[in-house]
């Protein structure tokens, strides 16, 4: 009898293991794929309102960026080249900055050395971060015309990886 | 002698046994009933923020890390409860709903996360079954001796009385 429930709790705990995902912090899996976006309200840092579901009809790139994370400020460059990209094209992607734990003159004093005229969100006590789960920066989100979240980056994005995937998602499968 | 066997058959009996359980079931039961919850918004903001993991920080609940994304969880917290629009399990599922349910401290009780919950009373089930046939085994085994006799007794009181003398007299004992 003893022996069955070991037995038991043997193969339960087995199956568990077989079972779980391997934990990759580079996945990009999140509740929120597929569903609307979170309602976020704030303004930009030019101090003009900012509401998320008023972006309907565009595609739109959030960005969550740290003006001292090695890797944002690497991936910067990459995000001037993908908004140059978007000037002239039929169906432009809205990019926006969201200020990620980090105060709003040292980011904007950053942008002013290192280039990128596109909007930066305000996010003083990190409710836009909460509100897609964010743990990390850089982490970037693609939210669709209709309003739903299509794709999560977690790390560095290029403008090529960008390009793609959002020809990917524009293409009806 | 007689005595004694009914000690040790008591003991293997089931009533000690559950007198255990009672009691403890009752001390538990004390203690969770003296829990009258937070009392306060800040206690409330502290109690929600124990039961979600830091999603930065191994083994952190949110209530102690430093780590901004525990900060702002925290200030989401703070934010809802200020509202006074949602119950603690709101708050805690909406926030799940950003994180995944990794970010929880305590599993669900459904879906795979019940495993939590069942294996340890299964295994607790299984250790109780074993003890009731180890129980029934030993009293069958001690049920399988016949009540002494007074001749059994006379043959010890005697063998006692040979033993004594022997000691007295610098034998051996045997």
């Amino acid at each position: 009898m003893a022996a069955l429930g070991v037995g038991v709790v043997i193969v339960a705990l087995l199956w568990i293991l077989v079972q779980a995902e391997p934990g990759d912090s580079t996945s990009a899996d999140s509740p929120l794929l597929g569903r609307p976006a979170p309602a976020v309200l704030s303004t930009t840092t030019d101090d003009q309102p900012f509401d998320l579901g008023r972006r309907k009809g565009s595609w739109v790139l959030l960005n969550f960026f740290n003006s001292t994370c090695v890797p944002c400020v690497r991936e910067h460059p990459e995000l001037v080249e993908f908004h140059a990209r978007q000037v002239g094209s039929p169906d432009p992607v809205e990019l926006y900055t969201v200020i990620w734990d980090d105060r709003e003159a040292s980011v904007e004093a950053w942008f002013e050395v290192n280039g990128g005229d596109w909007p930066r969100v305000r996010d003083p006590d990190g409710a836009v971060g909460v509100a897609f789960g964010v743990a990390r920066v850089p982490e970037s989100w693609i939210i669709d015309p209709n309003g739903f979240v299509r794709l999560r980056i977690l790390g560095e994005v290029t403008a090529d990886f960008l390009d793609e995937r959002l020809l990917g998602l524009r293409t009806p499968s | 002698m007689t005595a004694i066997r009914r000690t040790n058959q008591r003991l293997k009996g089931w009533s000690g046994w559950m007198l255990l359980v009672i009691a403890l079931v009752g001390v538990v039961s004390v203690s969770t009933a003296r829990d009258r919850g937070p009392q306060t918004q800040q206690e409330r903001i502290e109690s929600i923020a124990a039961r979600l993991a830091c999603p930065t920080c191994d083994g952190e609940s949110v209530e102690v890390s430093r780590a901004p994304a525990a900060v702002a969880i925290r200030n989401e917290i703070a934010r809802q409860v200020a509202t006074g629009l949602s119950s603690d399990d709101q708050i805690i599922a909406s926030i799940e709903q950003s994180y995944g349910g990794q970010v929880l401290l305590v599993p669900r009780a459904d879906g795979l996360d019940a495993l939590v919950w069942v294996l340890p009373v299964t295994a607790a089930v299984l250790a109780l079954a074993s003890l009731a046939v180890a129980f029934r085994r030993w009293r069958r085994q001690s049920d399988a001796y016949p009540e002494p006799t007074d001749a059994d007794r006379e043959l010890v009181a005697e063998a006692l009385v040979r033993r004594r003398h022997g000691e007295g007299d610098g034998g051996d004992g045997t």
